[in-house]
């Protein structure tokens, strides 16, 4: 028991010594019905590949849980309609097919603590065991960046598009989950150059959030 | 599973050509694109010849630079760059240079091509878009100015020769084996003819020539050839100025080396002045001349920007105003009726010597053969003003001291010519000083060649006198060159209180004059300056060391003219603040005119020992 988690330590902190730029990272973003994830269901998935800084917006993937019950205010916001998701896979499924690239990516939400506590739930709920590496959350580094800078946040300083708006980057209209995970995508690239300001910067520099 | 990423296809469809073609375009490439965050730190890894891939900028600014550093254009949001890779193979040429990072989209080659295939305008688009970036790189990157490039550059042929005592079969038959369209006939390893497919067809076929007569016969005798130390622009100037497709390249020895075929040479040329010319050459209206004419400066501007030797300006201005001016002879005769006699339009001043900038005015004139008859002095008399009138309609300002054809004075009998040099030499007042330098250095541009060489013969006859050397010799020494006693540059002042030197009235001038007398002297018939210094080596008047050093003075002032072009001061035209130049230059521009100053007193007292 000490030993497998000493030789997870181990196999983390080489890791975390790594440069960000050459990893290859699994950008998920979820819709939800709500934000507790005891009552609240997961809408849909979407998932794009960051590998060697290239997004691989070709191989993104995007699923409906099509057992959802209950969809709240959710489908003005997100722009799913009922017989869309009749059209959708089952949770486990898409669970599955997300959690096979856990081994070769580090996983990146935007405000990771709302998704990761889903997935986490769903994962339990589905008997599927799912370990990521690691977990870099593109909110985090924002609040970091902004607190070490000495500035004020307010609250919504840290919303996927304020963070994207600092960078410059484009503005995104819809809220499509594979949008969302496209943009966060994105901005996790422009938040590690402007934080390595052309030098070395290791995944421990930008990973704030324990597992 | 709905994987369409909504943004990217709207923001897809939003450009051409895309908003042009049918959806179905921008989701196949929305669906096949990757996506970058292209820094400053990531620019180089991406573009990469091993995988030419196609860019769309969605935001962010980047400027795309040449092999040589400078800026083709740049790109913004809703530009594309990456193409040209991609139609032709080719490697990557351009680089691009962060000025603000951003997301750029990716495509590969595979759906690149996909895209051609099944959509006409897409494939449209990016050929006309690689064809823009060429023409408005110009010669900046892709040509490499390719014209100023040595002949000796792009010869890969190895000479194929035969002897004149051959007979027509064994050329035929070794042309065959080495599989040319041309083969020089030389002996003692002399040029002495050329004979093409053509003339194996015109002239032993059809004219049924016995296959076993001598080659030399038939041949094409004394060929226009090229010098292996040419530039290709030379080249490209005589193939096209006497409509041959073939032209030998010879060593300074006269040694054949090879050949150089306009299908060579057109491999080297995209679009430039060479074809300018070429165009002139064919032009069937005056209307035609004059929109040729007025793409002239900019042509001019993107050639000037990063040429290295600024003398090929001049070459250039003067071919493309010869190409002008004879054309424009051809189309009066059109209109006119050929002309009556035989005659020969010439040249004076920077158009003889090809120093033409795009401010020089027209030198020209008209060399007649004696007694014409009233009507036949009329008729050229319309043909120099109708050329000197169209040529300033086509940008080239009227003579202020009107030297041109179109003047009485300067449309003359070769006897009348005679007389008018022959006045000058005969009182050197500085008004006849002054003629001499514009008038003794002229060149043919059109008519009877012979009529101009027997006019050139006479004239070394009657200039060959020692006062007349001796005149121009003190002439020249009267010009100080701008150093001090104490090496020190000796500065002139304008109304401004600006301080300069002239480079050109006070060095090139100078060169230009020192060297035209030596080739008076030595008989030489040539106008260029460094043309005229390479054929002065064979002669005893100025030893060749003397040749080199002012060769390499002119070409260094020459050079150094370029600047005053950025003159940021206000100075006047061709003058430089001394000031400005790093420690280097200004050592070497005391060094030329040290040499300057120098030449002049050989010169004087080579020539003008008895009179000082």
């Amino acid at each position: 028991m000490v030993k497998r988690w000493l030789s997870e330590y181990i196999s983390r902190q080489r890791l975390l010594a790594k440069s960000v730029f050459s990893q290859r990272y699994l950008v998920i973003d979820l819709e939800l019905t709500g934000l507790d994830a005891k009552q609240h269901e997961i809408v849909s998935v979407a998932w794009v590949l960051v590998d060697q800084q290239c997004i691989k917006l070709s191989k993104a993937e995007h699923y409906i849980n099509k057992e959802v019950k209950q969809l709240e205010q959710s489908p003005i916001f997100h722009g799913i309609a009922q017989q869309e998701v009749a059209q959708g896979q089952s949770l486990s499924d898409i669970l599955n097919k997300l959690s096979r690239h856990f081994d070769d990516a580090i996983l990146v939400f935007h405000n990771a603590t709302l998704d990761w506590s889903f997935l986490k739930c769903a994962f339990k709920a589905h008997g599927i065991s799912a370990k990521p590496k690691l977990i870099v959350d593109t909110f985090q580094i924002e609040k970091k960046r902004l607190l070490q800078q000495g500035q004020e946040i307010a609250l919504d300083d840290l919303t996927l598009s304020a963070c994207r708006a600092r960078y410059g980057l484009p503005y995104y209209a819809n809220h499509h989950a594979l949008t969302d995970a496209t943009a966060t995508a994105e901005l996790l690239l422009a938040q590690c150059h402007h934080i390595s300001c052309a030098n070395e910067l290791k995944l421990a520099d930008i990973v704030k959030v324990a597992l | 599973m709905n994987n369409e990423q909504q943004e990217v296809a709207q923001f897809v469809i939003a450009q051409t050509p895309f908003s042009q073609i049918d959806s179905s375009a921008t989701d196949y490439f929305a669906a096949h694109l990757d996506s970058i965050y292209l820094t400053r730190e990531n620019q180089t890894q991406w573009l990469q010849s091993a995988s030419p891939k196609l860019f769309l900028i969605r935001s962010g600014l980047y400027d795309l630079v040449d092999a040589k550093g400078d800026v083709i254009t740049r790109l913004a949001q809703g530009d594309y760059f990456g193409f040209p890779s991609l139609l032709t193979g080719e490697a990557i040429q351009n680089r691009l240079e962060t000025q603000k990072e951003g997301i750029v989209y990716m495509l590969n080659q595979d759906a690149f091509d996909f895209l051609r295939r099944e959509y006409k305008p897409f494939e449209q688009y990016f050929v006309r878009a690689h064809a823009n970036r060429l023409l408005s790189s110009h010669y900046k990157s892709q040509n490499e100015s390719w014209s100023e490039r040595k002949i000796s550059e792009l010869m890969s042929r190895k000479a194929v020769t035969l002897a004149p005592d051959a007979s027509i079969r064994q050329t035929a038959k070794k042309m065959k084996k080495y599989g040319v369209s041309s083969i020089m006939i030389t002996e003692f390893e002399r040029l002495v003819g050329v004979v093409t497919d053509r003339d194996l067809r015109n002239r032993v076929l059809a004219d049924e020539v016995d296959p076993k007569e001598a080659i030399n016969s038939i041949m094409s005798k004394k060929p226009k050839y090229i010098f292996e130390n040419n530039r290709v622009f030379s080249a490209l100037h005589l193939m096209l100025k006497h409509n041959i497709h073939h032209l030998p390249v010879l060593d300074e020895h006269h040694k054949a080396l090879g050949m150089i075929t306009s299908t060579d040479l057109l491999r080297q040329q995209k679009s430039d002045p060479v074809q300018l010319i070429g165009r002139i050459y064919k032009a069937h209206s005056i209307v035609d001349l004059k929109r040729y004419a007025a793409e002239i400066p900019e042509l001019l501007r993107g050639f000037s920007h990063n040429i290295d030797d600024i003398s090929l300006i001049g070459k250039l201005l003067s071919g493309l105003t010869d190409a002008l001016t004879s054309r424009l002879i051809h189309l009066f005769q059109e209109d006119n009726g050929a002309a009556p006699t035989s005659f020969s339009f010439i040249c004076f001043g920077s158009q003889a010597r090809e120093e033409q900038t795009l401010h020089s005015d027209q030198d020209n004139g008209l060399l007649l053969p004696d007694d014409l008859s009233e009507a036949h002095q009329d008729y050229f008399r319309r043909m120099g003003e109708f050329v000197c009138e169209q040529l300033v309609e086509c940008g080239i300002r009227r003579c202020p001291g009107n030297i041109m054809a179109s003047s009485e004075l300067c449309r003359m009998s070769i006897s009348d010519w005679c007389e008018r040099f022959f006045k000058w030499i005969k009182s050197p007042t500085p008004e006849a000083m002054l003629n001499c330098k514009i008038f003794f250095d002229l060149r043919f541009i059109e008519g009877s060649n012979s009529l101009y060489t027997s006019f050139c013969e006479q004239l070394t006859r009657i200039s060959r006198d020692e006062l007349f050397y001796a005149a121009m010799a003190s002439d020249i020494k009267s010009t100080p060159v701008p150093i001090g006693l104490f090496n020190q540059f000796k500065l002139e002042k304008d109304a401004k209180q600006h301080k300069y030197i002239d480079l050109k009235k006070r060095g090139v001038v100078i060169i230009n004059d020192i060297v035209r007398l030596y080739a008076l002297k030595a008989g030489v018939r040539r106008a260029n300056t460094q043309e005229r210094l390479d054929a002065l080596l064979k002669y005893p008047q100025l030893n060749n060391q003397d040749v080199y050093n002012l060769k390499d003075c002119w070409r260094f002032l020459t050079q150094l003219r370029l600047r005053t072009q950025i003159n940021e001061e206000g100075l006047p035209s061709n003058c430089i603040n001394p000031d400005k130049l790093n420690s280097l230059e200004r050592h070497q521009l005391k060094e030329a005119f040290y040499l300057i100053k120098q030449a002049q007193q050989a010169a004087a007292f080579k020539f003008a020992r008895g009179s000082l």
